[in-house]
């Protein structure tokens, strides 16, 4: 079996989170982030200075006929949008690799990841608005643990779990038989790593089994946990665990989730995705091709 | 993002990947059609060896009703829109009715949703009410479990080929 600090400190290369993330994190944590300092970090980063531009003139912000410069676009755009772009960027930087150990493009990685966020941050508007960014951010980072495990194990690792699986079988219950861990702690211990703040540590933790309405519950854990399910119905970040994951019974009535909810969740979540590949020029979601 | 091509000659078959809520018709023989990522969504695909006319589609959810701005954006994300319009651009391209072929493939679950929302299972059940109600019959099909799967029809014969955790087989000729 393997030991989770024996994974996470034995790797000659862990995935690095820019500390300007990790900065940016913290401050949505604290619910304090400095609008000076989001727009510093887009100012010294080429690529996000394109991607905030891109949004600024984009059909959803912009105005026809009319080409703002980046420091326009960056006091359009908001400290809340800008933060979302940096972490959409930077964090979906981090997650934009293959991972052959759950058989996943680099494109099925990043969508995955995107869409889960997009579906967080709209339960969250409804259920703990306060919490928006951060139910964004969990659900951005939920399965990061999963290329640690490539890291380490590589494309053997999903074939070690399958020994596990049975028809009642959750790929993490398997993934503890097989390896002692799992990927959402792997996930969590690489959070607490790289010193995110303690929630977000928990809600990857716990994605695929929030705690219970007592001690322990946290509804940005239900938010992310459900987000996740919406990606997997959505055919987002299907790998070779599939589908084999549960809905938790009290999440389901915490964020009143009903069949007509759920599908406009779905729908609202894909076209959400394909909304930012537009706009920051991807190809749509046609590469969902294996890592193999 | 659908797309309807007739395909010239060419030495090696050329590949359209079909992404999720998308859809491809093609006239062979040179060409074929693959979609990844099946899991509670479905992929049907249609062929007409007579014309060698091929289509995949790659539908997520079972019923338009729930936005109709999404419908008319994106029809192929829906069974009851994306469908007749897979067969429409099949015939447009030659196919006849009588001659086609339809596989399915798809319509996986989460291992438990207490039983409430069952978007494989009713995604699976649209398919083939929809099907019935327009005298189509399902030549093979592939659905239900919990894996994620990926499609890959040949325009050349037809041959529909599923892969299921790493393990291809062959859904169509059976």
């Amino acid at each position: 079996m393997a030991d989770l600090n024996d994974i996470i400190n034995g790797l000659d290369s862990l995935p690095v989170l820019p500390s300007t993330s990790a900065r940016l994190i913290s401050m949505l944590g604290n619910h304090d982030v400095d609008m000076s300092e989001v727009a510093d970090i887009v100012r010294i980063d080429e690529s996000l200075s394109i991607a905030v531009l891109r949004y600024a003139n984009s059909a959803a912000y912009g105005t026809p006929g009319r080409e703002f410069n980046l420091r326009e676009s960056i006091v359009r755009l908001g400290s809340q949008t800008l933060s979302k772009i940096v972490l959409q960027q930077q964090v979906g930087r981090v997650v934009s690799r293959s991972c052959k150990a759950f058989d996943m493009s680099r494109e099925a990685m990043w969508r995955s990841a995107i869409g889960g966020a997009v579906a967080a941050e709209n339960l969250a508007k409804r259920h703990c608005p306060d919490d928006r960014d951060l139910c964004f951010v969990g659900a951005l980072l939920r399965d990061v643990g999963k290329l640690v495990l490539d890291l380490k194990f590589g494309e053997h690792y999903a074939d070690s779990v399958a020994k596990y699986l049975t028809p009642e079988t959750t790929f993490v219950d398997a993934e503890r038989q097989a390896f002692g861990t799992d990927h959402a702690e792997v996930g969590a211990a690489l959070c607490r790593h790289w010193e995110l703040p303690e929630r977000i540590a928990l809600a990857v933790q716990f994605h695929h089994e929030p705690p219970v309405p007592g001690v322990g519950h946290d509804v940005l854990i239900d938010v992310v946990h459900a987000a996740d399910l919406i990606s997997l119905w959505s055919g987002l970040g299907l790998g070779q665990d599939g589908l084999r994951y549960e809905l938790a019974p009290h999440v389901k009535t915490s964020l009143s989730m009903s069949r007509r909810t759920v599908e406009k969740e779905i729908a609202a979540m894909w076209s959400a995705v394909r909304s930012i590949e537009d706009t920051l020029g991807l190809s749509k979601g046609t590469d969902e091709r294996s890592a193999a | 993002m659908t797309s309807t091509t007739q395909q010239t000659s060419s030495i090696s078959p050329k590949s359209h990947v079909v992404g999720v809520a998308d859809l491809a018709v093609l006239k062979g023989p040179n060409a074929e059609i693959i979609t990844h990522a099946l899991g509670s969504c479905i992929g049907v695909t249609i062929y007409d060896p007579t014309t060698k006319v091929g289509g995949l589609l790659h539908f997520m959810l079972p019923d338009s009703k729930i936005n109709d701005e999404k419908a008319a954006n994106n029809p192929a994300m829906f069974a009851d829109t994306g469908i007749p319009i897979l067969f429409k651009m099949a015939y447009e391209l030659g196919a006849k009715k009588e001659n086609l072929i339809v596989c399915a493939a798809g319509g996986a679950e989460v291992l438990s949703d207490g039983g409430h929302f069952k978007i494989g299972s009713r995604n699976r059940t649209v398919l083939r009410k929809i099907f019935w109600k327009n005298n189509v019959l399902l030549s093979a099909d592939d659905t239900g479990g919990n894996n994620s799967r990926t499609l890959h029809l040949s325009l050349a014969d037809g041959t529909v080929t599923v892969r299921n955790r790493g393990n291809g087989a062959v859904l169509w000729p059976i």
